[in-house]
């Protein structure tokens, strides 16, 4: 048995591909060797298409002779990878399904079993091992047709959300894993509904296959997650199955043999016509199966994920996207942080001290001539100095504060609280220090709140409570205000939030009209024991 | 007058030590890090430690620590702590005793020596010296707040100037008042506070503390 592409449809195919290469070149999106390639993948895929739709419509007998039409079905392909590279997007989807269930078809009809061409194949008369390859084939082309046209559809997302939602239903709700999942659905009923439908009757059967699968596409819009918990069981079971059938068991006590005698398209009819090939076949198929049940079954059932001690994807993948965000957001506070500070210290100290620098200089060279102007300049030079340590002084309250790397948290929010124009009462529990980095963002936290309460509030009083427990760091800060703060609307609230997710830390504010506001902060962080005093 | 001077930075400890030689103080010991401080200040019982908040080995305030330890040895043992920063929270340590004769100044009060050596003096003398820093920030904000609301604008000033450490007649000097008005002004404020009459040095101290803790 072998592959046989047709004569003609092989320089067809360089043409295709050349013509492929070339509009590929020029489109504007693939910059990437990878991305070339995508663009050469659709081309590819569409070409392949039409080869296997010629091998299937030519040569029916034995007779080499194509007809001139059958040669439209390549060189029609190639003309609109040239012309129309983006209908062929639109195109192989939809052709590779419907290819795909021309397969089923093919099985019910042809009897194959004559030395010719039929579905891309080129018999040998070893039928069996034949209809097992179509069976293949036909679900291949199936899968990569409805998974294609899954991904187009989620890709639509942005631009036509409404034309996605119409398209896949609820389906769009899942995690992307679990959206394949319910797909697979629609393949899963062909295959259930081919194995009964010739046991009913071939007729009948087609009725039962064409309502099975309308009755799965409204499942898979309507009920998702029913759909792909279904389908993984179901192709856990098809794999199960096929294993059972290699091995030479009968489970359920069906007449496999008369079944597959019939074969229309149900999966495991050769295995029982004794032959070794379609027997390896079907021991492939099973573990294929099975494995792509094993991938797909813990996506779907927690309680699986909690036997196999797996953390659940979406979590994951949430984690992933929250890390992401919070990673860039501290990436951009550290930069903004060190250019505020390079800033600073060019406008400020280091000016200061090359002004010292040249009252010095003046001042040296008055000395002999007029003394009273050098001590004015020497006067003039303290005070700029002075200026320059008061400045200093600011810039690093503002980077470190240091009664925070002195003391901790703790001590460093008692400051805040003395420090703070309202009169602020302090419940501080916190037996010992919290990482560095959580320290600093809290205290900036509660540095912020405070001012927002003396600005805005109109309140005279404030109270931090704070405290920490089961590995979470609390703190509430509360003005007895007008309230009415909105979170969205101020920038304060929002930095204060995005610089405590960097540590998970979330930020909670309750500001009804009239007051209080209260807001809370809470950050999982551990406790270190308090450090013993050296002297 | 003996002093010790605690400063892990050599240039500054040597700049304190001429500062305070030119000065006529005597110089006991002049230390670089916390526990050779403590026992200094415990051995040496000088009469006055110019102290650095921040020392070796922990480089925090292991300086105001070690002096804080030495005073409960020592109740009363004169210390000036001098720092970058001012925090109203180690003022208040520093003054939680009640036992006086501390100060707590910015190192740029070095730069005005006259001024900074009568601080020396009157930490030495058992008074209090808080940095302007300190009392203006109270000034702002402490002045709705009982006991001090209790005080006239004039007399919070006058509070103010005392809790810096400075003498009834710097005091008069810098509001251009008589002395006479000044101490009439103190003794209203000590009676407002309801501090006792007892000697005029302790009440002081108790009034910055009341200021200090609003």
């Amino acid at each position: 048995m072998m592959l046989q592409m047709q004569d003609l449809a092989v320089p067809i195919l360089v043409v295709g591909a050349v013509a492929a290469v070339v509009r590929a070149g020029r489109a504007e999106a693939a910059k990437s060797s990878r991305g070339r390639l995508r663009e050469l993948a659709w081309p590819g895929a569409l070409l392949l298409l039409a080869v296997f739709v010629l091998s299937t419509v030519y040569d029916r007998g034995g007779n080499d002779v194509l007809d001139w039409w059958q040669l439209l079905i390549p060189l029609a392909a190639a003309v609109i990878i040239a012309a129309r590279p983006g209908w062929v997007r639109r195109i192989v989807p939809w052709g590779l399904v419907g290819y795909g269930l021309a397969g089923f078809v093919v099985l019910g009809n042809y009897a194959v079993g004559d030395n010719g061409t039929t579905y891309g194949l080129y018999t040998t008369g070893d039928w069996h091992a034949e209809e097992e390859l179509i069976l293949l084939l036909a679900y291949l082309f199936l899968l990569l047709g409805l998974w294609l046209l899954w991904r187009a559809a989620r890709l639509a997302e942005d631009s036509q959300p409404e034309q996605r939602r119409r398209l896949l239903g609820r389906l769009t709700e899942l995690q992307p894993r679990a959206q394949l999942a319910a797909l697979l659905l629609l393949p899963l009923v062909i295959a259930i509904a081919a194995f009964l439908a010739p046991a009913i009757r071939w007729k009948a059967g087609s009725l039962v296959i064409a309502l099975s699968l309308g009755g799965a596409i409204a499942a898979v819009r309507r009920r998702p997650e029913l759909a792909a918990k279904v389908a993984a069981v179901g192709i856990v079971g098809f794999g199960v199955l096929g294993l059972a059938l290699v091995a030479g068991a009968n489970p359920g006590g069906f007449d496999y043999a008369r079944i597959g005698q019939v074969a229309v398209g149900n999966l495991y009819g050769p295995v029982l016509l004794v032959n070794d090939k379609a027997k390896a076949l079907a021991a492939v198929e099973s573990l294929g199966l099975l494995a792509v049940g094993g991938w797909l079954v813990p996506q779907l059932f927690p309680q699986v994920r909690r036997l196999l001690g797996m953390a659940p994807e979406s979590e994951l993948l949430s984690r992933v996207r929250q890390l992401t965000e919070s990673r860039a957001d501290a990436v951009d506070t550290a930069s903004a942080d060190l250019r505020r500070l390079e800033r600073d210290l060019h406008d400020g100290a280091q000016a200061r001290l090359v002004a010292l620098g040249m009252s010095l200089r003046a001042a040296e060279r008055l000395i002999p001539t007029s003394p009273e102007a050098a001590i004015a300049l020497v006067a003039e030079a303290r005070e700029t100095s002075a200026r320059a340590l008061i400045e200093l002084r600011e810039l690093v309250r503002g980077v470190l504060p240091p009664v925070l790397a002195d003391r901790g948290l703790a001590d460093a929010v008692r400051a805040l609280a003395l420090d703070s124009p309202l009169t602020v009462e302090t419940d501080i529990d916190l037996p010992g220090r919290v990482p560095a980095p959580v320290e600093t963002a809290c205290y900036f936290a509660v540095a912020e709140l405070l001012t927002n309460a003396a600005k805005h509030s109109g309140s005279r009083d404030a109270r931090i409570v704070m405290s920490h427990a089961s590995g979470e760091l609390r703190i509430e800060v509360t003005d007895f205000g007008l309230g009415g703060a909105d979170p969205s609307a101020g920038s304060g609230l929002t930095g204060v939030e995005r610089r405590l997710a960097t540590f998970d830390g979330i930020l909670v504010v309750s500001s009804p009209i009239g007051g209080p506001t209260i807001v809370v902060m809470e950050v999982p962080c551990a406790l270190s024991l308090p450090k013993t005093s050296s002297c | 007058m003996r002093a010790v001077v605690a400063e892990d930075l050599f240039l500054l400890r040597d700049g304190l030590v001429r500062l305070l030689g030119a000065h006529d103080f005597t110089i006991a010991a002049a230390v670089g890090d916390a526990p050779a401080l403590l026992r200094a200040l415990v051995d040496e019982r000088p009469d006055v430690a110019i102290v650095d908040v921040r020392l070796p080995p922990t480089f925090t305030d292991d300086g105001l620590r070690a002096s804080l330890e030495a005073r409960r040895t020592v109740p009363g043992l004169p210390v000036l702590v001098l720092s970058q920063y001012v925090e109203q929270l180690y003022a208040r340590e520093l003054l939680a005793d009640r036992a006086g004769g501390v100060g707590y100044l910015l190192k740029d009060r070095v730069f005005n020596d006259d001024q900074f050596v009568d601080a020396i003096r009157t930490v030495a003398g058992g008074g209090t010296v808080m940095d302007s820093e300190v009392v203006t920030k109270l000034l702002g904000r402490r002045a709705r707040e009982a006991p001090l609301a209790r005080l006239s604008a004039r007399e919070r000033e006058v509070l103010g100037l005392m809790a810096e450490g400075r003498s009834n007649s710097a005091i008069a000097q810098r509001l251009f008042v008589t002395e006479k008005a000044v101490s009439k002004h103190s003794t209203s404020i000590f009676t407002k506070l309801d501090l006792a009459p007892s000697d005029d040095d302790n009440r002081r101290v108790l009034a910055v503390l009341a200021f200090l803790n609003g």
